[in-house]
């Protein structure tokens, strides 16, 4: 059960984080150099790994486990909400849905402006945008990995459930050879975001010294009860931007 | 120090963003749930009282998010 705890959402946020690097380095690949484009990936890779190699072993070995839940269920909770009421306002028409093809587009464009690719040696600004790319989308997941690894006392499950989505999304983009924009990011980001908050909520609690009702039971009690709140909530706001736009149909037509 | 200002930049963009309710509701929200807990409320109604915290957090920042701006 812990095992599965650790893996789950480190396997589902990493998919949702790895599509996005994908569109990055695809568009990076294409456009300009492999080899520098590949490079960068791997030295992003080697970073992300160092970062929850020395992260999640100091934190699992050095912090008290009640200071730990505290501190790690808060940082679930803030990333869980800010997850979740991202996927809630997507969901209800607020904000636009992540569109992979599109970001890919622009990509493609901005980078056919840069200053051409060297004949030879590394293209400095392949292996750059690919590096931040892969690193800024890596350490969101790294951060998920290491918390609920280091909470679940299970690092090693969380580890393995990031790299097989890495693989798979990997795997998927190298047949493919095209952004992956059926995966359908905002539903896995509205679970991802469940997962945080209800983990987050559970371990922060111990850690302030409630002891939970029911004990790990808890966790669906959790669950269900947030992801009724989130409907209801994305329900609210879709009703509320529904009148907003009648006003504003009917200003345009005039 | 222009470099330390960046990482700091980039830290406080990463945890906090554009949405600074997000970052301080669960903050504020688990400092109140860690003073029910000392003072020896039952675990049900601290637990129950984190929970709606967290959603009051969560709703406030939707209404923040999509109230129309003048």
């Amino acid at each position: 059960m812990q095992i599965v705890v650790a893996a789950a959402p480190a396997f589902v946020a990493s998919l949702v984080e790895f599509v996005e690097a994908l569109t990055i380095v695809l568009a990076v690949g294409v456009t300009r150099q492999w080899r520098s484009t590949l490079v960068g990936v791997a030295t992003a890779a080697v970073a992300l790994a160092v970062i929850v190699g020395v992260f999640g072993t100091a934190i699992v070995v050095l912090v008290p486990i009640a200071v730990l839940r505290v501190v790690v269920g808060g940082f679930l909770l803030i990333f869980g909400l800010q997850w979740l009421s991202k996927a809630i306002l997507r969901a209800a028409g607020a904000r636009a849905k992540h569109d992979e093809a599109a970001i890919f587009d622009r990509q493609v464009a901005r980078l056919r402006s840069e200053a051409p690719v060297p004949a030879s040696g590394m293209d400095w600004i392949s292996f750059t945008v690919a590096f931040k790319g892969v690193l800024l989308e890596g350490l969101e997941v790294a951060f998920i990995v290491v918390t609920f690894g280091a909470s679940a006392g299970q690092l090693g499950p969380a580890v393995l459930g990031a790299a097989v989505a890495g693989v798979i999304v990997l795997a998927v983009g190298a047949v493919l050879h095209q952004p992956l924009a059926r995966v359908p990011e905002n539903g896995l980001k509205f679970a991802v975001g469940l997962m945080l908050v209800t983990f987050g909520t559970f371990w922060a609690g111990e850690g302030v010294g409630i002891a939970w009702p029911g004990s790990d039971a808890v966790l669906l009690v959790l669950l269900a009860a947030y992801l009724v709140v989130s409907l209801a909530g994305t329900w609210a706001v879709r009703s509320q931007l529904v009148p907003a736009r009648i006003p504003a149909a009917a200003a345009a037509k005039e | 120090m222009r470099y330390l200002r960046s990482f700091g930049a980039f830290w406080y963009d990463f945890l906090v963003g554009d949405r600074p309710e997000l970052f301080l509701g669960p903050v504020v929200a688990l400092a109140l749930a860690w003073l029910l807990a000392t003072a020896r409320l039952p675990a049900g109604v601290v637990g129950a009282f984190l929970f709606a915290a967290v959603v009051a957090v969560g709703a406030t920042s939707l209404v923040l998010t999509t109230r129309p701006r003048t």
